[in-house]
């Protein structure tokens, strides 16, 4: 039965392939080659029991670079509280009329980096390296977007309005 | 964005080598940010350690383990870094 598994197990990648460890406390008391007793190591082993679905991972993934609609606008749209998001099916054979699964801001993004690898086939590298820079701002933009704060100060009940 | 659009807007004409640009921006774009995080679980087997992580990962964001002791829960768990004292054992 595994227990206080945040603080036992260990993972780490090695090429495409997950590691999992668990970790054990040694109790072992062995002499050195001086005659010295000192405590064993503790030591990493591998995984001492088995889990069904016990290894759960949450990652990043390339999730349907092209789809048929566009996913920045609402299927319907006809009060506050009845609209619905597009249906996003994925465009396998992409061609020009194919939407990219991004935000606007991301689609953005993307036109600076299709700009920056032009300049780069050109030989323009400093065309390049403005473009990528945009490219990194825009995508900052967009993590920005998502970290609106607002801080609100009260007010003092004498104050005059 | 349709494709077309964002070819126009950057000046390419080579509908191929601009959806394989957009393909490297959306790849650069999921590796940065966190846009289609996706869950998938494995079973923990004994005494295996290698374990083959789904095709479409970019990059991880967490790994957990199921506590069976604390309610079923999973447990985020930490990544090792640097070498360590492992050992292979088969009857633990």
């Amino acid at each position: 039965m595994s227990y206080d598994t945040s603080s036992n197990f260990f993972w780490r990648m090695n090429g495409q392939q997950m590691q999992m460890y668990r970790y054990r406390k040694s109790s072992f008391l062995t002499p050195d080659v001086s005659g010295r007793v000192s405590a064993d190591d503790d030591e990493l082993i591998y995984p001492d029991e088995s889990i069904t679905n016990g290894i759960r991972v949450e990652y990043n993934a390339f999730v349907k670079p092209f789809i048929s609609a566009d996913p920045n606008t609402l299927a319907t749209d006809s009060s506050e509280t009845t609209w619905t998001n597009p249906t996003l099916t994925e465009v396998t054979s992409p061609e020009e009329t194919s939407h990219v699964n991004l935000n606007r801001m991301l689609s953005l993004a993307c036109v600076c980096f299709v700009q920056a690898q032009n300049a780069a086939k050109d030989g323009n590298i400093q065309m390049k390296e403005y473009y990528m820079r945009e490219f990194y701002k825009k995508l900052a933009d967009n993590e920005s977007n998502k970290r609106k704060i607002s801080i609100a100060f009260p007010s003092p009940v004498s104050s005059v309005r | 964005m349709t494709v077309l659009e964002i070819m126009e807007r950057a000046g390419i004409r080579d509908t191929n080598l601009a959806i394989a640009w957009i393909k490297d921006a959306v790849h650069f774009i999921e590796s940065t940010q966190t846009e289609n995080l996706k869950v998938r679980k494995l079973n923990l087997v004994k005494n295996q350690r290698d374990y083959v992580l789904p095709a479409d990962l970019i990059s991880i964001n967490s790994v957990s383990v199921l506590d069976t002791e604390d309610d079923n829960k999973y447990k985020k768990i930490r990544r090792m870094v640097g070498e360590h004292y492992v050992t292979e054992d088969t009857n633990p």
